[in-house]
């Protein structure tokens, strides 16, 4: 069985201080379907991850992963020591 | 002034420290309707909204068709304790009530798991046109299985009871097989969607 899709939306939704309501509405879907997405319970079409990375001004990769995102800090923070 | 007013829930605003008098004098400001006004302190849930909870449309499935058969049980058992009688012709219009009493419950109830599943895509999203999909895959598979049965087993009551008895029950049959394709796709759906999630901002 294929590994599931992780995702950072939560993360980022929750940066822009955007209620679930809004990022849909924003994308044109419907509200229940970004809680399934950041629960893990849908996996998107190819369509709809463009979609939302091109919302968030990220690249895909930024937004959905095969492995488990490490935290943003920590991301961060390394990328600022290795600076 | 709160700069994206027009944005905003009274609610929202309401949160972010205006008074309702104040709220109210800017709608009006702003020239909005009493509709609008009315909307807006009063918002109607979207109609994806009233999905209800998963236990609750279980528990809808499961009263619909439990309250189906048991009428269809009575009236079949009545009709047989009395043979002949003008009673088990009238099964049938009781019947046809209940089809449309289950009918009623499953399109009238203004979610977008009721008519909208039979109608269109529109309002959907790519989620929920897989999920009506798999409703009507799941839902066909059932129904040829009960077709393969009920076909049989009507011709198998009339030949077995001749007369009006045998009539009687075919058509019992054939009104569960007609009440069942009309409402199995809904009820499916209704059974597996997951609860609704507020559309609440997150808390980190």
């Amino acid at each position: 069985m294929a590994p599931p899709i992780q995702n950072r939306i939560a993360v980022l939704r929750a940066e822009r201080d955007l209620s679930r309501q809004q990022l849909a509405d924003a994308l044109g879907i419907n509200y229940q379907t970004i809680g399934y997405l950041e629960r893990g319970d849908y996996n998107p079409s190819l369509e709809l991850a463009f979609r939302i990375a091109e919302y968030f001004g990220l690249p895909l990769e930024a937004v959905f992963s095969r492995q488990p995102f490490a935290p943003m800090s920590s991301q961060l923070y390394r990328k600022e020591e290795s600076a | 002034m709160i700069d994206d007013f027009d944005k905003l829930s009274v609610t929202e605003l309401r949160l972010r420290g205006m008074t309702s008098d104040k709220i109210l004098a800017e709608q009006k400001r702003r020239g909005m309707s009493k509709e609008a006004i009315h909307d807006a302190w009063f918002p109607k849930p979207p109609t994806y909204n009233r999905i209800g909870s998963r236990r609750f449309r279980r528990r809808l499935v499961l009263a619909t068709y439990t309250g189906w058969f048991l009428l269809a049980a009575i009236l079949l058992m009545t009709s047989m304790a009395l043979p002949g009688s003008i009673i088990s012709l009238e099964a049938l219009p009781i019947l046809l009530v209940a089809n449309g009493v289950v009918l009623g419950v499953w399109f009238f109830r203004k979610t977008y798991i009721s008519r909208e599943v039979l109608s269109s895509d529109k309002g959907l999203d790519e989620r929920l046109v897989q999920n009506r999909n798999q409703a009507f895959r799941r839902a066909f598979q059932i129904f040829t299985g009960l077709i393969l049965l009920a076909w049989p087993l009507s011709i198998a009551v009339m030949l077995a009871q001749p007369g009006h008895q045998g009539f009687v029950d075919a058509f019992v049959i054939y009104f569960a097989v007609a009440v069942l394709a009309s409402t199995l796709p809904t009820a499916i759906w209704a059974w597996r969607e997951p609860d609704p999630l507020e559309p609440e901002k997150l808390q980190v």
